[in-house]
């Protein structure tokens, strides 16, 4: 009997851009089954999942399964023979990745995918930070013109200075671009400040208080990683007293939630989590993430294992 | 005989050089905005930011309007014998009827150059927007939604994508130095293939070529009589289906009528546009595309571009009252020296 792999989304037909490609990954080497039901004691004897030995996962899974827990991961390593969880997208933090290690379960991800389609998101949100270009757009469908609009409050963006937090698993970093010893000093020079950290205990919060007033007075936060990554509180205080003049955001500590007062800020651009999300990248994204599936069904180990479960990596680091 | 200045309009960043580029107490008569009885011309609102300067030696203070300089007022402004130079503030002139400047002695500048990487980052946010559907998904957002009702197939990556830039001045060329950062593939047309184009620029050798490579089409031209809806039905059911147009340069050079009928059947997938055929005005079906990025003319305006056309505009002014000439003498003028 065939191995077996579950797809675990919302629906059948997880895979919604790969099709092709997908029908031919797996046929002789495991039975792909859709998650239709939740729950696990399900992988076990006898249950409609036995023999199934690895999991596709992304992140609106959690609608349906709840997210990737302690005592979940406990029950799969338990009553199942699952010993693969393959995320599709950067972002794992919806795993307990501690749990997996210590079950002797792996997890890979999708790092490199949503690259460039986040980045052009990030871009973006410069833009119309810098510009109040989202402000404006809205003055004109309400029929308003540029009415609210100052120029006298915008900028252009040559010259002004970026400062990135987390430059990725890059091994060449262009001369041009500078390296700062610490975050108090990227906040003390940056005119705006992009966050590109994953979401783990070391990060969350880290952007707060302290480090929003480091930054100069009228700076702006851009934010495409994870909202949990921002104090919150402390974010909406500067936005209300000026002291960012505005904020970049396509993401938010419980999406989809998104904190009303955030909307009273006619300058700040917000997007629904969407960065890394074109039809190319969702492509590339499936693919790579069918191609850990696969690699590990075939010869017992996948890529693209998360940084906390490659041996020897201290999971409390951050950057 | 000392030089007067006027200043029509309010200068807002560059005070500053403007005392340092002209004996500002002698020759400096700050005249506000007043209503000619000569001219009857009304203020227009949208002009607050843009000013004509010009020289006149004489001491009868100029007759002031705001306005379109058409020929009626040049021909008054000929007529008081004491105009010779308008240094205008904007890299757009089709405001100033610069034919009969010429016919009438009078000298008209503007202000290229100082407008260029303002004008493209815009025209990138909006290349960006339409790409991928930004636009939607702020309405989306702010609606209650999140992104439930938005399609990330019809989203597309900036990257691999070819933009067609049609005229290479200043800011196409500036625009299509920011779009091959990503890179997009950067295809152009102008009447003349440019000397300063870069190797990876490729020169498309018609309009409707060009409209045939594009995914996105951005317009770069000036508005002149013979722009005027330089792309129309033609041009757009050349383009391929799901195409986008982005126009940052003058409403006029764009047929709205067809755009808007491109968009409906769909051939349009987006457009994203600065400018308007009559601003302030903006044709409500536009605004029936969620899809669509529409921002109202701020193409140059921010602080930093606003200041450096000022200096520019007045930095003409007085290179003609120290030489003789402005430097930024409009093209149309150039060809009579």
């Amino acid at each position: 009997m065939l191995p077996r792999v579950l797809l675990c989304g919302r629906f059948p037909g997880e895979i919604e851009y790969v099709q092709d490609e997908f029908k031919g990954m797996f046929n002789g080497i495991a039975e792909v089954v859709d998650l239709v039901l939740i729950s696990s004691p399900q992988f076990g004897p006898g249950g409609p999942y036995e023999g199934t030995i690895a999991l596709y996962r992304r992140n609106t899974s959690s609608e349906v399964l709840g997210k990737f827990d302690a005592p979940l991961i406990h029950a799969l390593a338990d009553t199942s023979m699952v010993r693969w969880i393959a995320q599709s997208g950067g972002g794992y933090d919806e795993i307990d990745v501690q749990a997996c290690k210590e079950r002797g379960i792996s997890v890979s991800n999708t790092p490199g995918a949503n690259e460039d389609a986040t980045a052009t998101a990030t871009l973006y949100l410069m833009l119309s930070c810098l510009r109040h270009f989202s402000m404006a757009e809205r003055s004109l469908r309400s029929g308003t013109w540029k009415t609210p609009y100052n120029a006298a409050q915008t900028h252009d963006v040559t010259g002004r200075t970026l400062g990135i937090l987390g430059l990725g698993g890059i091994e060449s970093v262009p001369d041009w671009c500078e390296y700062v010893s610490s975050v108090e000093e990227l906040c003390k020079q940056a005119d705006i400040l992009s966050l590109h950290v994953p979401l783990n205990q070391s990060t969350a919060g880290m952007i707060g208080e302290k480090e929003i007033r480091t930054l100069r007075r009228n700076s702006v936060l851009l934010n495409t990683s994870r909202g949990r990554i921002v104090d919150q509180e402390a974010m909406v205080r500067a936005l209300e007293d000026g002291h960012l003049s505005s904020v970049g955001l396509d993401v938010y500590p419980d999406e989809p939630r998104v904190d009303p007062r955030l909307l009273t800020f006619p300058r700040c651009t917000l997007l629904p989590h969407i960065g890394g999300e074109s039809a190319e990248s969702w492509r590339v994204r499936e693919l790579q993430a069918l191609g850990n599936l696969r690699a590990f069904v075939l010869g017992g180990v996948g890529q693209d294992i998360v940084p906390e479960l490659k041996t020897g990596i201290d999971n409390s680091t951050t950057l | 005989m000392s030089s007067r200045i006027m200043i029509c309009g309010n200068l807002v960043w560059a005070h500053e050089e403007a005392k340092q580029l002209f004996d500002w107490s002698r020759r400096y008569c700050p005249y506000g905005f007043s209503r000619s009885r000569r001219f009857s011309r009304r203020t227009k609102s949208g002009r607050k930011v843009c000013m004509e300067l010009w020289a006149s030696t004489g001491t009868t203070p100029p007759q002031i309007s705001i306005g379109v300089f058409d020929t009626e007022i040049i021909d008054a402004l000929a007529e008081m014998g004491t105009v010779k130079w308008i240094a205008h503030n904007g890299a757009g002139y089709d405001q100033i009827d610069v034919f009969r400047c010429a016919e009438k002695g009078i000298s008209v500048s503007n202000t290229p150059g100082a407008v260029d990487d303002a004008t493209a980052t815009t025209a990138l946010y909006l290349v960006i927007s339409c790409l991928r559907n930004y636009a939607w998904a702020e309405q989306s957002l702010r609606q209650g939604t999140f992104k439930s009702g938005l399609h990330p197939g019809r989203a597309r990556d900036v990257t691999g994508r070819t933009l067609g830039i049609l005229g290479l001045g200043g800011i196409g060329l500036r625009l299509a130095n920011l779009a091959h950062a990503f890179p997009m593939r950067v295809v152009y047309h102008s009447r003349n293939k440019s000397a300063d184009a870069p190797e990876w620029c490729e020169y498309v050798d018609s309009l409707e070529g060009l409209c045939r490579e594009s995914d996105v089409l951005s317009l770069h031209v000036p508005l002149r009589e013979e722009t005027v809806h330089l792309v129309g039905e033609k041009e757009i059911r050349a383009m391929k289906k799901g195409s986008i147009i982005v126009n940052t340069a003058r409403g006029k050079v764009v047929d709205e009528e067809a755009m808007i009928r491109a968009l409906e059947d769909g051939h349009l997938s987006s457009v994203g546009l600065d400018v308007y055929p009559n601003e302030p005005f903006v044709n409500p079906r536009l605004l029936e595309f969620p899809q669509n990025a529409l921002l109202p003319h701020m193409g140059t305006e921010n602080q930093d571009s606003q200041r450096h056309m000022e200096v520019r505009a007045l930095t003409n002014l007085r290179d003609f009252l120290r030489d003789g000439q402005g430097k930024d003498l409009v093209p149309e003028m150039r060809s009579k020296l």
